[in-house]
């Protein structure tokens, strides 16, 4: 037997962890689900009914929405995925099932990294399509499209203000942000192993606390670093020096999840009850 | 099957439980591991089940270190705790979602044990009292068919039928390769299923005999007066229960609680007797 | 099965075993209950029962067909007779002399007593 990994092992405690959290989980993606229509609804049921003009404007509350709520998500599932082990009765049954600590540990890596974003984004995007797609039935019309002249009088150019909103936005994509999820939920994680009550406040105040001191020192020894020095920069903002920053950011990030998630591991191997 | 050697434990740094604690559990037996409240009962249960992890010494369970928690010896041990969780769900989908991990899991033993305890295989665990829910875990334990057993006062909770159920399953429960272990203040309920006893007293094993050994060794009867032979005594209806060494190869039969109080009262009495 | 307190549980079992070979339930080459059965049925530990069987075998009520299971030996009601008289004269009848002599009760009375409880019990 392999004391280590095993893939049917792992498919076993993935459907154990299913049937143990599947219907909190479940319910806690309705309530997003609510919150995420409830949203949409409240902010763009005037244009939906035709009782208001429309602007592009209206549709600027998806980013912060996709932002804080998913934020807020993700966090949360996270956040609770550990929890139970703070109690002694669960964290008996839990730490008594036959699969190996590496194996548990990717089970949570599982629910809370890839399949509490994955779920999020699904409904987000699901929500967004059917109102968006239902603004634009309603707004095919001239209201929601420029048309630009030429000096004869005849039609150019027809821009379609909904098409431009689901255009790609710019040309640089940063794709370090793709691991924000993962450094977020490893946080958060770690929170629900590290702490036995309270582990959303309490995670989110260290995570504070850290980022707080974290930022005062490196303010400080910037200060000390540079101050009275001129700054030699002679490849503008969009030089090698613009990625070098780029790559260390996405680089550190990653270092940092890898580094919470093998603190996870370690506790979760040294748990006693 | 478990050997502990040198054993030190404590919950706090400067605060030892056992003290180079010594032991070795083979299969075949019933173990009754006794003790005053506070006296680390459950928490060696805990090592043994690899819970908790020993300051030293070495704590071996058929060839496995427990505390490195390896699926292989987890298959291995039924452990029943005394306060335990049960997920609200349905019987049938507990098992269903644990059953698989342990490879020789027999359905129909699961069934079977259900039906003694008289609970219905459709009920919800939410709707079940504590009884019925400790009847539910150990069923299931049992039913891993798991080399080890070890179940920390599984009489609480049950109510007076259900003792006796309980009784009947552990003593068909014992085979040849099977280690029970089992913790209990009520020694009423469990003393003509334990073979050997356990007690823990002061950080150690105060005495580890079976129950044939110590019957050889002492005599358990109830005397008018009390005189030098007796090493411990408690008044009673008509005289005293006495325990005294048994000099005259008398069959007497072991007063669980008798012992324990005298094993409490008169340690250094006892020790020499055993060794 | 009720035990009593002061016996130890191997000997009351061999008893009860006993008491069912005297009673004509168990007969001469008939299987007797498994070590386990018998186990679960007193609710005991299954090694009490087994010394339980080691004693009756030493005894020859019981003997033991490898690989089968214990049956009743052919002059299994002689020994446990001779049994359980040793086991009545050694243990029973101190207690019931005690009491005659702290009683003073007078052996006619005692046989009177006896041939009447004779009487009454055997031969209705």
């Amino acid at each position: 037997m392999n004391n280590t990994f095993n893939i049917q092992r792992f498919g076993l405690l993935l459907k154990r962890q299913w049937l143990e959290f599947g219907k909190i989980y479940l319910i806690t993606l309705a309530v997003a689900l609510g919150v995420i229509v409830t949203f949409y609804s409240f902010s763009l049921w005037g244009y939906i009914a035709e009782t208001k003009p429309f602007y592009e404007r209206a549709l600027n509350f998806r980013e912060p929405l996709f932002l804080i709520f998913g934020f807020l998500f993700i966090t949360v599932i996270a956040s609770n995925y550990f929890a139970h082990l703070g109690q002694k009765p669960k964290a008996i049954i839990d730490l008594m099932i036959p699969a190996s600590t590496f194996e548990k540990f990717l089970t949570g890596i599982f629910f809370t990294a890839i399949l509490s974003t994955v779920s999020f984004i699904f409904i987000f995007y699901v929500t967004d399509l059917a109102f968006l797609a239902k603004l634009r039935s309603v707004y095919h019309s001239s209201s929601t499209r420029t048309s630009y002249t030429d000096a004869q009088g005849a039609v150019a150019i027809v821009v379609d203000n909904l098409a431009y909103f689901f255009s790609k936005n710019g040309p640089h994509v940063y794709k370090g942000l793709y691991i924000i999820p993962f450094f977020v939920t490893s946080i958060f994680l770690l929170g629900s192993i590290y702490f036995n009550k309270f582990h959303y406040i309490k995670t989110t105040i260290s995570a504070m606390v850290f980022s707080g001191i974290w930022t005062a020192i490196i303010f400080k020894s910037g200060k000390l670093l540079f101050d009275n020095r001129t700054l030699i920069n002679r490849m503008g903002n969009n030089g090698p020096a613009k990625d070098n920053v780029e790559l260390c950011l996405a680089l550190l990030l990653v270092l940092l999840t890898l580094i919470f998630w093998s603190i996870t591991y370690v506790r979760l191997k040294e748990k006693q009850v | 099957m478990i050997k502990i050697n040198n054993l030190n434990f404590g919950y706090r740094k400067n605060q030892l439980l056992f003290k180079n604690m010594s032991m070795q559990l083979s299969t075949g037996h019933i173990y009754g591991l006794l003790g005053k409240n506070g006296a680390g009962k459950s928490t060696l249960l805990k090592n043994i089940a690899g819970l908790v992890y020993a300051d030293s010494g070495s704590m071996d369970v058929m060839g496995y270190d427990p505390s490195k928690r390896q699926p292989a010896l987890l298959t291995e041990i039924c452990f029943i705790p005394e306060e335990f969780y049960l997920p609200s769900i349905k019987i049938d989908a507990f098992v269903k979602a644990n059953a698989a991990f342990y490879p020789n899991f027999d359905h129909p033993y699961f069934t079977a044990l259900l039906a003694e305890f008289d609970i219905p295989v459709t009920q919800k665990l939410i709707d079940m009292s504590y009884g019925q829910k400790k009847k539910v875990i150990i069923a299931f334990g049992l039913a891993t068919q798991a080399k080890l057993v070890i179940m920390d006062e599984p009489t609480n909770g049950l109510d007076i039928p259900s003792k006796a159920q309980f009784r009947k399953i552990m003593a068909s429960a014992l085979t040849e390769d099977r280690c029970i272990i089992i913790s209990t203040h009520q020694v009423r309920d469990l003393d003509n299923l334990i073979d050997t006893v356990i007690m823990l007293d002061e950080n150690s094993v105060a005495l580890k005999a079976s129950v044939e050994e110590i019957t050889n060794r002492l005599c358990f009867k109830r005397v008018k007066e009390l005189d030098d032979k007796v090493i411990y005594a408690e008044p009673s209806l008509a005289g005293y229960n006495a325990v005294m060494q048994n000099f005259h190869q008398e069959d007497s039969k072991l007063d669980l609680e008798l012992l324990f109080n005298a094993v409490l009262a008169e340690k250094n009495k006892l020790k020499p007797i055993f060794n | 099965m009720e035990f009593r307190d002061n016996k130890a549980i191997y000997l009351q079992i061999a008893e009860y075993v006993c008491e069912h070979i005297l009673l004509g339930k168990w007969n001469t080459d008939e299987k007797v209950p498994s070590v386990r059965e018998m186990a679960v049925e007193l609710e005991v530990n299954p090694n009490t029962v087994m010394r339980t069987y080691e004693l009756l075998q030493n005894k020859n009520i019981i003997n033991n067909k490898r690989g089968i299971g214990f049956f009743v030996a052919d002059d299994a009601i002689a020994n446990v007779k001779s049994y359980r008289k040793t086991q009545f004269m050694d243990d029973e009848l101190p207690v019931v002399f005690r009491n005659v002599y702290l009683l003073n009760i007078g052996f006619d009375e005692l046989e009177s007593r006896y041939n009447t409880f004779v009487k009454e019990t055997f031969n209705p």
